[in-house]
Parts: C-alpha cells; structure tokens; sequence
C-alpha cells in the first residue's frame, strides 16, 4: 500500500521583479497575468498538481492580495481536501526579531514550523515564476535514489545568457539524466557552462536544517543561489543536478515577457497550452461569468489567442487578448498583450503594446511600434489609464500606471517613461 | 417573560420550484440522454441557467428542482448549487425526484400534481409565497417585481403574460383582462385565439391558496389545464406583463434561432448584460479551457466561440460551445456547435445543430442542398425549415453528404463517401 506522499513544495512567489516594471507595480511576478486567461504562477501549481504534490506553501511578501485572492481555497488545483492544501506564508511578527523576508532561504527558514508540522521526507522549493511544463515526480525519484543531499533542475541556455542565471558543472554520472554538480556560480559575470538553474530544489529536510542552522562569521546565509548552495557544493555536500530538456521560459524582463508570449502563438508553439494541462482560477474577475467571444461581422483574427467575454470588430493579428477586451471597428491590435477588460476604441493601432487591465484607448489613437521604425521593444501601459484620441505614443515607451490625463496629452517619443 | 428576538435576518418569504421535468421530445436527439432545461444553449450556458440565474438575482434563496425524465445530466449541472450563490445556512437548491412513500407513490402526472407531491418541501420552508417557474425558457426576468405586484393586487394566483404573434398563440395558455389586469377569462391552447396575450408559465401563487387549492381535487393534475382556468372562474388571478425578450426553445427551430439571436446585436438578449451564471464546474478538469486558438489565416465573423476552441478554417454566422476544432480549409455557417465537435479539413457544416463530440471527416458535408422545405420524413414536424441535427458523439466519415433536415442518431453508422439524402434519419 502506498501511502500519501510526503514532499513538501514550497513556491517562492515573493519578489517583485523591477525590470517587469509597471506590471508589478501591484502584484508579485507570480501573480502577473500570462496566456490570454492564466497567472504565471498557474505554471507551477499545474506542474504539482500533474505531479501528484498536494502539500503545498507559498511564501509570498510583495503586493500579495493579487496572488492571495488568485489562488482562493485552492480548490482550482484540486487542492483542497483532507491531504491536500495549498497554505499561503506571508511575513509575520515575532516575539523577537521580526523582519521582512530577506531572501529566498531566510523565507523558508523563518516558516521551520510550517515546515516541521508537516514531517516532510522531501522539501522542494521552486519560484513561481517560470512558464514550463516538468513532472516534478522524476526529479524527485532521481533525488531519492541518488541519495542526494540537495537536487537542483538546470536547463540548457546560450552561453551568452547564462550571466544571469545560477550556473552548474555538472560531472557525466548519469548522462542526459544529470549529475553530480562539481561547481555552481550564482550570476556569474564570465559563465563557463551553459546548465542554467530553474530554481527548483529538492532536499533533504535534515540538511536543508542544518545549512538554514549555519551562522558562518562575516557572511549572510539568506539566499539559497548565493549563500548556500555555493558553500555546500564546496564541502562537497551530495549535490545533484537533474537536466531539464524541454521548453523554459522566463519573464523577467518586459522584453522576455513579451517574448515568451509569442512563443504561445504560431502553427507549433513551443508552450503547448492545449496538452500542458494547465489550470487556472476561474473565480475571481467574473471569468467564468463572461459569455463567448463575440466576433463582428468585419472582424479578422489570425494567429492569436482569445478569451471568453471579448468583443472584437477590428483586426487582430498575432496577439493575445485576455478576458473582457473589446476591440473596436477599424482598430488594429498587433503583436500585442492585452489585459484583462481593456478597450481599444475605433481605428486605434497597436503595435507591439503590452496593456496592463482596465485601460482605455480612445478612438483613433496610435501607441507602439511604427512602421519603419527599428525594434526598439514593447511599449507597457500600466493599469487603468486612459490613452485620449489623437495621442501617438511610440514604441518602448512605459507607461506608469493611472497616469493624470495631462501627462498623456500630446506626441510621446519612442523609449520614453512616463511617471 | 423575557422578550422574543427576531431573527436578525429573516429568510426570503419566497419558495421557488423549478419546473424541469418534461421530455422536450421536440428536440429529439438533443434530449435522448438529458432533459430539455439541460440543454446546452448560446456556448457556454444550458437552458436551466436562465431561470436559476433569475432567481439567484431576484434575491431568492430557497428553489425545489422538479425532475423526473432524464435528471443526471442536470442534477450534475447543478451540483452543489454554488454556481448561483444557491448554498449556504439560509439559501439552497434541492433536486425534487419522483419517490415511493407510503401515499403519493407515482410519477409526476403533471405540472400541479408534481407540486402537489411536494408539498413536504413547502412545510419545511414557511413561505408567503410560492414561485412556480419553467426550467426551459431564454429570458431575463425581476421575480422580486413580479412578487410586489402580486402583494399589491392581493391577488391568489399571478400568471407572467406577454403579448405574442397571434399566429403562434394557440401553442400558448392565453387570458382576457379586465382593465386591473384581472384574468377574466382563460383558455389554455385555444384554436381561435380572441386574444395574444399568452402566460409563460410563471406563476406566483399565495401559500395558504396553494395548499388549499391543491387539496381539492387530485385529478387536477395541471396549473395551465385545470387550476388556472378554476382559479379564473372563482378566485383572484392576475396578470403580470412582460415585456422583453422571451423565448420558449422547446423546438429545434426555435432553439436555433434563439441561438442566432444572440448574434445578432439589437435582438434584447444578452446573457452576460443579464448577469446569466452557468456551472463550468460541473463539466469538470476541462472546465478551464485556454483561450480560442486563431490560426494564421482563419476567417471568422458574425459568431459566438467559446474558449478551447481552435479554429483553422472559416466561421460565419454560428455559435460555438467550448472545445469546437475547425480544421484548415473547413467551412461552419449558419449553425449550432456544441462542446468537443471536431469538423475535419475541408468539411463544410451549414445550417446544422450539433451535438457535444460529434466528429465531421475530412471534406464531408453537413447539409447540402436547397431543398430546405422537405421536412424530416420520420420526425417532420421536428425538422421543417432545413436544419440538420447531429446527435453526441455520431462519427461522419470522410467525404459523406448529408442533405436537408436530416437527423443523424448517435450511434449512426455511415460509410466513407455515403450520400444522405435531404429529409433521412439514419
């Protein structure tokens, strides 16, 4: 008889990512809208629950009403019953030294009791930041029978990019599988391998005590990437690294958000949303309340993704539009993210925008990209603005959100900020 | 003595049952394994959802569910109740099956005599008075305006009328008024109409009338037949009238244009604008659908989709449940999709119900022809004005031409090219 399993996840959905800029001026990275309908943290809850993980924390400190109320009774994951639960940990007062989350272990460290109740054989911790799909069950297996102190997830990224990852050698031991990690260099500046880290670990509760235990002289032991990884991998503590050999994408900036997009669109996306088995929360923003998208008589769609309770009557091409955008006659949506219940007015162009919710685009105004212009990078309208007619905003251009009207009164050149 | 507290809130005075068990034997293959109220409707919602969410906004909170034909597929639906706020200390929705017992032993005879079986229900919960509502008609209705109404007139029995094509009224109970919108006179179907007033089939009644008026006589078996036109003769009827969009959908030809009016913009219904909820739940792990997938050169307008879909080919005029595939090249117009339909590259469906997860093969055609007044020869007055109908799950081979106001069963078997002609049931 097997009986329930015993890996505790915790998801570290905490930060906020400033390069992300105005879409996290209210929520956490986790909680940013993705996918025409999803958060990006949907990813991972998806991921564990595919995985058969029902036992599962979030610890989460920035702006976190946004994700509080995103993952309601967890009952959206089918994670609400006896043996299952999803507990979200936010920072706390203590009797003595209160202090905010100073990192991803001290996070962890500061919720031990959460921890102990639950008598976890494995403690997995991930971020809940990454658009991917990964049966955590074989991570987990290779963990256990490597007998491994720590086992981490790397995936394979240009060399090029690696400086901004957590960096792995990893030894040939079990070949594609993964391997023993003979060095790991958080952020390197002149990276020597190409195994990035996705952030997920699976440890062994007593040395994931011990190294949160660790008071080394002169030094912080806050972050797993920068502090204990790095030392346990120099005391040649068991660490292991697991190859991930699928699609991963990251969010971090406002150009990979957009990028990761795309990567939704075309005759064979690299995120397969339709097999990845994605669940989301349909509760909050009257999801499921809205009726099908509505199509116009002289609407042309193509190359997009489309939600429930959108109107469209102008064009739309390679874009996706979330829950409750109305896109008016004339109007032309290109390359373009568009929030939840945004209205583009008639005869407006967009090109290569990211709309964050509730923003108006009155008629005839024009935002992003121009013709002719070199690629400068998306443009991100913060939430709840209101673009007057006639305003040409160009392309790279941030938008703060609920902007005062003045300030979007006239021509705004490509690569501004507005505050 | 020590002062009586009222209760701080008092529960609704209003019972509400639900009518939801009749056959719809109209819709022929769309009710061979559901009843007619769980008939999926506009993509993404069933018939039923319209009364409930009528209900749930007209402040009700207490609602029996009378079924008897075919009751899982709604009872499923309707699960917990939660969908429309319908769960709590002082709210709920309980499904009112047929049941043994030492007296009332028997299947629903009819409408009255449903009610009548019920009356253990109505003591459990001390009402004024009782709502008596149809669990398949498109409409947006203020329940709360209507009970108002009834309280001011002090009238027995309320009846919701509206005016309707004359043409159309003898399918229809129908009432003369006197200038107080007295009921006067009732005839229910009449042949002759003398007027275009025509009941809906809602009616509020007082409580206390009610039990009294149902004790009376067990043969009375029917609101419309028997106790309406009694209650006219001799006690306090009323009429409420509607105006707005109504419709009753229990004919495939009527379901469909109902359908088609919700593409149409200046047709009065709008489920959203109505605050219309649905139970997505109820269909399970598939109840989050990613977006509808457009692909690169796809042709779409005049159409309802709903999320899941994907849609390759070309769309006009139709509405699609969740989960509808339109391969490249394939051709939807004029029709009625419901959930999972997969229609092959090159197919062509026109003017066509479908039912849930029917498969159209590759450069098949789903009616074809102009012989659009050739009725159905089994079911001719099922099937008149051209429309198709494909029951759940029915496989369409490849490369097959299916004609006119034909009815493909379920569990058809075609073969690969085969010709159906315009007016057959396979």
């Amino acid at each position: 008889m097997k009986l329930k399993h015993g890996t505790l996840a915790m998801i570290l959905a905490g930060g906020r990512v400033n390069e992300l800029n105005v879409l996290t001026y209210y929520r956490p990275k986790s909680a940013v809208p993705f996918g025409g309908v999803y958060r990006i943290i949907d990813f991972s809850l998806s991921n564990l629950m595919n995985s058969g993980l029902e036992r599962i924390a979030i610890l989460s400190q920035y702006r976190n009403f946004s994700l509080i109320n995103h993952i309601g009774s967890g009952a959206a994951w089918d994670l609400l019953g006896r043996y299952r639960g999803i507990s979200v940990l936010p920072p706390f007062m203590a009797s003595e030294k209160s202090n905010w989350y100073r990192g991803s272990a001290d996070a962890v460290a500061q919720n031990l009791d959460f921890v102990h109740y639950h008598r976890p054989e494995v403690i997995m911790m991930l971020s809940g930041d990454h658009v991917y799909h990964m049966d955590y069950r074989q991570l987990i297996e290779y963990h256990r029978g490597r007998d491994a102190d720590l086992t981490m997830a790397f995936v394979k990224v240009p060399l090029d990019k690696a400086h901004r990852f957590g960096v792995g050698a990893l030894d040939g031991e079990d070949g594609s599988l993964g391997g023993r990690v003979l060095g790991y260099w958080e952020k390197p500046e002149k990276p020597e391998h190409d195994w990035a880290s996705m952030t997920i670990f699976c440890f062994k509760p007593e040395v994931l005590y011990e190294e949160l235990a660790r008071e080394v002289e002169g030094q912080e032991n806050f972050e797993f990437g920068r502090d204990i990884i790095p030392r346990m991998v120099a005391e040649g503590r068991r660490v292991y690294g697991y190859k991930f050999n699928d699609y991963w994408g990251y969010t971090r900036t406002v150009e990979e958000y957009w990028q990761t997009s795309m990567d939704l669109l075309g005759p064979n996306p690299p995120i397969r949303l339709e097999e990845w088995g994605l669940r989301t929360n349909l509760e909050h923003r009257d999801i499921r309340d809205y009726q099908p998208l509505r199509v116009g008589a002289a609407a042309e769609i193509s190359d997009s993704l489309v939600y429930n309770g959108c109107e469209i009557e102008g064009k739309v091409e390679r874009s996706i539009l979330f829950p409750g955008v109305k896109v008016g006659p004339g109007a032309t949506v290109k390359d373009s993210v568009i929030f939840f219940d945004t209205k583009i007015g008639a005869e407006v162009r967009l090109d290569k925008v990211i709309s964050d919710v509730n923003v108006i685009f009155e008629p005839g105004c024009r935002v992003g990209r121009r013709p002719g212009e070199p690629d400068g990078g998306a443009t991100v309208v913060g939430w709840s603005n209101v673009v007057p007619s006639g305003v040409e905003i160009g392309g790279a251009c941030t938008l703060y959100p609920h902007l005062k009207k003045s300030k979007l009164a006239e021509k705004i050149k490509s690569g501004e900020v507005i505050k | 003595m020590s002062a009586v507290f009222a209760p701080f809130r008092p529960p609704s005075s209003t019972v509400v049952f639900l009518l939801a068990g009749g056959v719809g034997s109209r819709l022929n293959v769309l009710v061979q394994s559901r009843a007619k109220p769980a008939v999926p409707f506009g993509g993404l919602y069933r018939i039923i959802d319209f009364s409930l969410s009528n209900v749930m906004n007209s402040g009700l909170e207490q609602v029996g569910v009378l079924t008897q034909y075919k009751p899982l597929s709604l009872m499923h639906h309707l699960g917990t109740g939660a969908a429309w706020d319908l769960t709590g200390r002082i709210r709920g929705v309980k499904v009112l099956p047929p049941r043994t017992g030492s007296k009332d032993s028997d299947w629903y005879q009819g409408t009255a005599d449903a009610v009548r079986q019920n009356l253990d229900f109505l003591s459990e919960h001390p009402s004024t008075e009782v709502v008596i509502l149809s669990g398949d008609h498109i409409y947006q209705m203020d329940l709360e305006q209507m009970l108002a109404f009834h309280r001011s007139k002090g009238a027995d029995i309320t009846v919701a009328m509206m005016e309707v094509d004359i043409a159309k009224i003898h399918q229809f109970g129908t009432g003369i008024t006197d200038g107080d919108d007295r009921i006067v006179e009732w005839e229910e179907k009449p042949e002759k109409p003398r007027t275009n007033l025509a009941s809906m089939g809602i009616y509020v009644f007082s409580t206390e009338y009610l039990l009294t008026t149902l004790a009376r006589n067990r043969l009375e078996i029917d609101f419309g037949m028997h106790i309406i036109p009694w209650a006219v003769e001799k006690d306090n009827v009323f009429a409420y009238r509607f105006h707005g969009y109504w419709r009753d959908v229990g004919t495939i030809a009527a379901l469909w244009e109902a359908n088609m009016d919700l593409l149409r913009a200046d047709s009065g219904i709008s489920p959203q604008a109505w605050g219309i909820r649905s139970n997505p739940e109820a269909e399970g792990l598939v109840a989050d659908r990613c977006p509808a997938r457009f692909a690169a050169g796809c042709k779409v307008s005049g159409s309802l989709i709903a999320a899941g879909c994907r849609i390759e080919g070309e769309v006009s005029n139709s509405v699609l449940s969740p989960g509808v595939v339109v391969g490249p090249g394939a051709v939807v117009r004029d029709s009625v999709i419901f959930a999972d339909c997969h229609i092959g590259a090159g197919a062509v469906v026109d003017l066509a119900i479908l039912d849930k997860k029917v498969v159209v093969g590759n450069r098949a055609v789903v009616g074809h022809g102009d012989n659009h007044q050739i009725p159905n020869h089994l079911h001719p007055k099922h099937l008149y004005t051209g429309i198709t109908l494909v029951g759940k799950k029915a496989v369409i081979p490849e490369e097959v031409v299916i004609g006119r106001n034909c009815i493909i069963n379920s569990d058809a078997h075609l073969a690969p090219g085969a010709a159906i002609a315009t007016g057959e049931t396979v």
